[in-house]
């Protein structure tokens, strides 16, 4: 084990021998086990051990950054020496800062020591489980992991952040697959901190298995309409990310790219939707107690009943385009339930899709998004006639905003957001 | 050096274990520039030792992110122990794979490291002659970013080597206001393999394709959206050498292929059009380096190239060690792990579509309504062989001209569909040197190919 303690004294006291300058940095010790499965063996046992040190330095309101793997001396004294260089080669920018120094806190959440036995037998639980149950489905991969981590955060301005973290996280990859035919590739994965519960019972993973195996012959739509989809929560959080992407995140502000840039409390989407970033609620797994700037995390609410409450801006935006940090960087994505069940939000589909995921290039500023409906099923009257493929789904994102008609009360929990499923209008469907 | 202390590891190989002990080094130099603000800054490195362990059908890896001779050592014992601890619970063992020769390999390119202050005032400079020469834009960026990896291979029955991949690029995005107010984004990438000076000493031939990438802006911002349907195309190489890479690259790594993709047991088979070949290229192309020239994969296979399809036959699959063995066939150094702590996976290198005889101006010519795509921003492929790409640049073609610019699209269809509605291939490859590979890790590829005509589906309004 490395002596943090040590190494944070290190970094300081070299910091100080160069002047009058702002800095913050992490260092992180960490530890990884991970299993891989296939077709129901265990194929690979990996054990990384890994060191990280990054530090970024402000001087004369230059900015430069470094990222190294060792906590040698010598390496870390040259690490901070070249962040300066980097930075002495820059461009001064009155908007870079830091943080102002907090008090010191220590930070911990559940899962710090790992049982790999038992998460070697959850796992071939998990493997009779899926042998037994959905016997047309073919597991192509599985990984299982447990991450160990302590790291130190510490800024010129005096904070320091101590935290231990542990967390374990399945990921599953498999299609449907019967001898003779296959579906395409389907994901699916969960963060969890503890060995309670089989496997299969995480996340959305038995609902996902059953979806694989019920594409296995898919129908083809013919014709070009204009109807509803309704998006399953990780498709809901694709999409999602995409309107968060190109408009309240950094780039789009700096860019002046948002399409919201004077929407603060305006109606941007229905009074439907409100969308949290929350990494402090007791959902999420292993998040972010500092920000990348060194503010301490909070919970905000990005859109709240549809109107536009925050921009997701860095100190450095911030500082940039005049607009108010936000309290978090961690994006944890909580978005509130809805009071319809998912059976009649499909009950209320006249025609449309239900869409498990989008193949499809990032959306650019304009919002416009078309690609290929995976892992989708065709809805006609409220039933589920079956499986799709070739399917193109397009429309505009902030258009399908304002076009939802509900929100689940289901929602998926998968550790790294809260999201339910969502149902839109107006979008354009053509089969081949 | 690390050369000779991990060389000198050897010995600690348990006798009967086919084992791999690596070292590498990935370094990244970045500078990002977004509207004249200097916002991003950075030089990373990561290095250290893994080691890989196969004993009767299971790996033991383990990762350590030191370069010592006390981390290789234990290092190899702590993938030893893993590969053990698996045997435990796998009942039915395999046999080793078969045993390769030795030999010493060595890429011909090491690498060069460049100064911050250099690769900053390249970006400005780029950023200043934009900025000047095209006052209508909305907003910019240039971007550079580097990544190179070195590594040090030591097997127990397959060649050692020292191989290193220098790689750079620089990213251009435009983007400006069409008529209606929407802003309107496209956005380029020049590079490859080499350093900084092999490709951007002379910045002529950089601002003569920014101005075509301004020129394609300013269509793009007059443009129309594309008709949904099925329609006959001629795709650039760049959209060409997507195909070969995410629509029939994929389906034909062996791994995927015995995950079910529509490649399993199709070998031999008509599977497109016969003007249709496709090769995965190790390291030299038609006489020359190929864009990302692999000398020796992280098992320890000295590379050849890889031919997939064939005047339209599916001939072979892309392979590591184990697959291949389990397919009856010869590796081709397919196996490469993205940082010192990745496992090796099968993994493209230089795959394309190999050309024709007809010439791109005959190929627009022959097609009366229809478009010409030309720049894709990003590919994805199923194991059903249905793929898709975005498309961020083409245009109309109408009674065998060029016509309207198109807004972004999205096209899709199915691989095998679509390799056989090939009737057209250009006589030209041009590569794209700057790929990446998402496949669980990250990895450098390249890809490229001729212009293709063929019908494809196309998302609209």
């Amino acid at each position: 084990m490395a002596d943090l303690q040590k190494i944070s004294e290190i970094i300081t006291e070299h910091i100080k021998t160069k002047g009058d300058l702002k800095a913050d940095f992490t260092i992180t010790e960490s530890t990884q086990r991970e299993i891989s499965m296939k077709d129901g063996k265990f194929t690979l046992f990996r054990t990384l051990f890994d060191n990280d040190l990054s530090i970024m330095v402000i001087k004369d309101h230059k900015r430069g950054t470094k990222y190294i793997n060792t906590f040698e001396k010598e390496a870390v004294e040259a690490a901070i020496d070249e962040a300066l260089s980097s930075a002495e080669a820059s461009d001064p920018d009155e908007c870079f800062d830091i943080a102002p120094g907090l008090e010191p806190e220590n930070f911990s959440n559940k899962a710090l020591v790992p049982d790999i036995d038992k998460l070697m037998e959850r796992c071939l639980e998990l493997s009779e489980d899926i042998a037994r149950d959905h016997k047309k489905i073919k597991v192509m991969e599985m990984f299982a992991k447990y991450t160990r981590g302590h790291s130190l955060f510490i800024n010129t301005n005096g904070t320091r952040d101590d935290s231990e973290y542990g967390f374990y996280q399945i990921v599953m990859e498999f299609a449907g697959n019967d001898g003779q035919n296959s579906t395409g590739i389907n994901v699916s994965w969960v963060n969890f901190d503890n060995l309670d519960k089989k496997l299969i019972e995480l996340g959305s993973i038995e609902k996902d298995l059953t979806d694989a195996e019920n594409s296995l012959d898919p129908i083809n739509i013919s014709d070009k309409f204009e109807g509803d989809v309704l998006f399953t929560p990780a498709c809901a959080y694709q999409v999602l990310s995409y309107v968060m992407g190109n408009t309240v995140m950094d780039n789009a502000l700096v860019n002046k790219t948002s399409k919201w840039l004077d929407k603060i409390g305006e109606q941007v989407a229905s009074p439907l939707l409100t969308i949290r970033a929350n990494p402090w609620d007791e959902r999420i797994i292993c998040h972010e107690v500092h920000t990348l700037d060194g503010f301490r995390s909070e919970n905000y609410d990005v859109i709240e009943k549809g109107v536009l409450k925050s921009f997701a801006a860095s100190l450095y935006a911030s500082n940039k385009c005049g607009v108010e940090r936000a309290r978090n960087t961690g994006m944890d994505a909580v978005v509130d339930p809805g009071d319809t069940p998912y059976e009649d939000m499909v009950k209320g589909i006249k025609k449309g899709l239900i869409v498990g995921s989008i193949s499809c290039g990032m959306p650019g500023a304009t919002g416009e998004l078309s690609g290929v409906a995976k892992n989708a099923f065709y809805v006609e009257d409220g039933k589920i006639k079956g499986a799709v493929m070739e399917t193109m789904i397009s429309t505009n994102l902030f258009d399908m905003l304002f076009n939802i008609k509900a929100i689940s009360k289901e929602l998926l929990c998968n550790g790294s957001m809260v999201m339910p499923y969502i149902l839109a209008g107006g979008v354009t469907i053509s089969g081949n | 050096m690390l050369e000779d202390i991990l060389l000198k590891q050897k010995s600690l190989f348990e006798t009967g274990l086919q084992t791999v002990l690596r070292g590498q080094e990935n370094r990244y130099r970045s500078v990002s520039i977004q509207n004249g603000n200097l916002i991003g800054n950075s030089r990373s490195e990561e290095r250290g030792i893994c080691s890989r362990v196969y004993l009767g059908g299971a790996y033991g890896f383990a990762s350590t992110a030191e370069y010592s001779e006390e981390a290789a050592a234990r290092t190899i014992k702590a993938a030893t122990e893993n590969a053990r601890y698996l045997g435990k619970y796998n009942t039915q063992k395999k046999e080793p794979y078969p045993s390769l020769g030795s030999s010493y390999v060595t890429s011909p390119r090491m690498i060069i490291d460049f100064e911050q202050k250099r690769i900053v005032e390249l970006c400005k400079e780029i950023d200043a002659h934009i900025e000047k020469t095209y006052p209508d834009l909305l907003s910019r960026s240039v971007s550079y970013n580097e990544m190179t990896m070195e590594k040090i291979i030591v097997t127990s029955d397959a060649a050692d080597g020292h191989v290193a991949y220098p790689r750079c690029g620089l990213y251009v995005k435009m983007s400006k206001k069409s008529a209606d107010g929407q802003p309107i984004e496209l956005s380029d990438a020049i590079g490859g393999f080499g350093d900084l000076e092999d490709h951007f000493k002379d910045l002529t031939p950089i601002y003569e394709k920014i101005e075509k990438l301004h020129k394609q802006l300013c269509d793009k911002a007059e443009g129309v959206y594309a008709e949904a349907g099925v329609k006959t195309v001629i795709l650039h190489p760049d959209v060409a050498g997507m195909i070969a890479h995410e629509a029939i690259g994929h389906t034909v790594e062996a791994d995927l292929v015995l995950g079910g993709s529509v490649a399993n047991g199709r070998i031999g088979e008509q599977v497109a059009s016969d003007l249709v070949s496709i090769v995965d290229y190790a390291h030299t192309f038609r006489g020359g380096q190929a864009p990302l020239p692999v000398y020796l994969d992280d098992e320890g296979v000295v590379a050849k190239d890889a031919v997939l399809i064939e005047n339209g036959i599916l001939k072979g699959y892309m392979h590591d060690r184990e697959s291949a063995d389990h397919f009856g066939a010869e590796p081709c150094g397919n196996s490469r792990g993205y940082i010192f702590s990745d496992e090796p996976l099968i993994r493209m290198r230089n795959t394309t579509v190999l050309p024709g005889k007809d010439t791109l101006e005959d190929m627009i010519a022959s097609v009366d309504d229809g478009y010409y795509l030309i720049s894709t921003n990003n590919g994805q492929a199923d194991l059903t062989g249905e793929f898709m790409f975005g498309i961020t640049s083409g245009y109309e073609i109408k009674n065998g001209k060029l016509g309207r610019a198109i807004l972004d699209t999205t096209v899709s269809g199915v691989a095998f569909d679509l390799l056989k509605t090939v009737d057209m291939v250009s006589d030209t490859v041009t590569w794209c040197p700057l790929g990446y590979c998402g496949k669980k890790q990250m990895m450098p590829v390249s890809m490229g190919g001729p212009a293709i005509r063929c019908k494809i589906s196309i998302g609209g309004r």
